[in-house]
């Protein structure tokens, strides 16, 4: 069973599972097993962006300015969305492109996998905007050690999943021994469990431990600093949106066994695991908050109050894809935080520094008192 | 997950009027809503403010439990919508209703 990327099979695609089925041939969209997929390619290219069309020069002042502790939580979490984002940008594509069958599903991996290059390419701009070396910023990410916790946690389901679906690939089903690894069993049920699980620890990458450090960066822009930042971080947070849509759809309809009745069954057997991996993430987003905020909180957002909302959005995202909630906390710490999250195509707070639409090369960033001067009312 | 038993209840007690008018229960309050607007923008008129992001149904951030009572979208939302809840965002309220946020 090797990898084609062109299928010689005739066959009807709209009778295959999302994944495990035959390797897609024609990349067709006039017929559609599951559309939704389309729908969700179609968004995301109506949201296209590029990070150089937000000016950055006033954020460079901000940052100077910051105190140290707030510098340090800054850094931080622009070095863990880094990560993030430096994961999902390749993880959709080499882990799911070769098990995709269906062509509109196909389509929007790529899609949502290509959007996430433009966050890594935007989170490049705002650090060469705020510091004169930006190499000890991107070093730091590979040796400091909270952070490469958190690799670890996020790549690890996308690994397993990689590495299974290689030797599938090479070998068929079977048990293999791989040197240094042991005696791997490669069986569909294995693989579609592999699959699944690796989805739902996509979501929780995208629906929460995102949604953490987006409170984090909004959290400057709530008292006027380093908006440049929240207006790129808000341009990621109406992609993330999306991309955690994507997965939700994905998970639901595995669970529902509508689109493969064997998933179904994977998927009632993976729900202990599933509410481990949501609860696993949120306490190790809780620890990461202690770490931010270890040298001293910022006004209106300190380790505490960050928690509560890990435990908050957390319970959320749980309840989205048919899981029991898990934490005590069911109401938003951080209610402010909507008006920032909130999308550009309605505008409900229309102060400039807040609609990113304005934005396209047309503000001037360095006025100041005096160029009112010659106004008279 | 709890499931939804789409029931529409008789509005004899409401006057007629040229706009449908619906009651929306939440817990103990109860607001009057009409069929022009979504549901989430007339509970934030109401005072009553619930979760938002996208607006427009791809995110599913204003999901709430609809206990009971009929609502419609007008284009069908990008968000997976569980049985049993609404996406207050575009949801049209068709009946009276109740909703409930977390347990």
């Amino acid at each position: 069973m090797s990898y084609s990327t062109f299928n010689r099979k005739h066959f009807d695609s709209t009778k295959e599972p999302m994944f495990f089925g035959e390797n897609v041939n024609v990349a067709r969209y006039d017929q559609q097993k599951h559309p939704i997929f389309e729908k969700l390619i179609e968004k995301q290219l109506s949201f296209f962006w590029r990070p150089e069309e937000v000016d950055l020069s006033t954020d460079r002042k901000d940052f100077q300015r910051l105190e140290e502790h707030e510098q340090h939580i800054f850094l931080s979490n622009l070095k863990y969305q880094t990560l993030l984002d430096s994961v999902q940008g390749r993880s959709p594509n080499v882990a799911l492109l070769p098990i995709v069958s269906l062509p509109e599903l196909e389509t929007w991996i790529e899609t949502w996998s290509f959007s996430e290059t433009i966050h890594s390419r935007s989170y490049t701009h705002i650090i060469r905007n705020i510091v004169n070396d930006p190499t000890k910023i991107f070093d730091d990410i590979v040796t400091n050690e909270e952070i490469t916790k958190r690799a670890d946690s996020v790549s690890k389901y996308y690994d397993r999943l990689i590495e299974m679906v290689s030797i599938y690939n090479t070998m068929g089903m079977g048990t293999f021994n791989i040197p240094g690894k042991g005696d791997i069993e490669i069986s569909m049920p294995k693989l579609k469990k592999a699959l699944y699980l690796t989805v739902a620890s996509v979501n929780v990458l995208e629906a929460v431990r995102f949604y953490v450090s987006f409170a984090c960066s909004f959290g400057f822009a709530e008292r006027t600093l380093m908006e440049g930042n929240a207006k790129i971080i808000k341009l990621i947070a109406r992609d993330e949106a999306l991309h955690l849509t994507g997965t939700q759809h994905m998970l639901n309809l595995m669970a529902s066994g509508k689109d493969d009745p064997e998933m179904a069954i994977i998927a009632e057997e993976c729900k202990e695991e599933m509410r481990n991996i949501f609860v696993e993430a949120a306490e190790q987003e809780k620890d990461w908050a202690t770490y931010l905020f270890k040298d001293g909180s910022m006004i209106g957002l300190n380790a505490q109050i960050l928690g509560q909302y890990v435990e908050y959005i957390t319970n959320v995202r749980m309840q989205a894809v048919g899981l029991e909630t898990y934490f005590p906390t069911k109401h938003n710490p951080i209610p402010w935080i909507n008006a920032w999250l909130v999308s550009d195509n309605v505008q409900v707070a229309p102060q400039e520094a807040e609609i990113s639409s304005y934005l396209v090369g047309q503000t001037d960033n360095s006025l100041d008192d005096s160029d009112f001067d010659d106004f008279d009312l | 997950m709890t499931q939804t038993s789409m029931t529409s209840i008789s509005k004899h007690a409401l006057p007629e009027t040229k706009d449908q008018v619906h009651r929306v229960l939440i817990g103990k309050k109860q607001i009057l809503v009409t069929e022009e607007e979504p549901l989430l923008v007339q509970l934030e008129r109401a005072g009553i403010h619930i979760e938002y992001q996208c607006r427009e149904g791809y995110c599913s951030s204003c999901s709430v439990k609809l206990l009971w009572g009929h609502v419609s979208y007008p284009f069908e939302p990008l968000a997976w919508v569980q049985s049993g809840y609404m996406l207050a965002c575009c949801a049209i309220v068709k009946s009276d209703i109740e909703i409930a946020f977390f347990d």
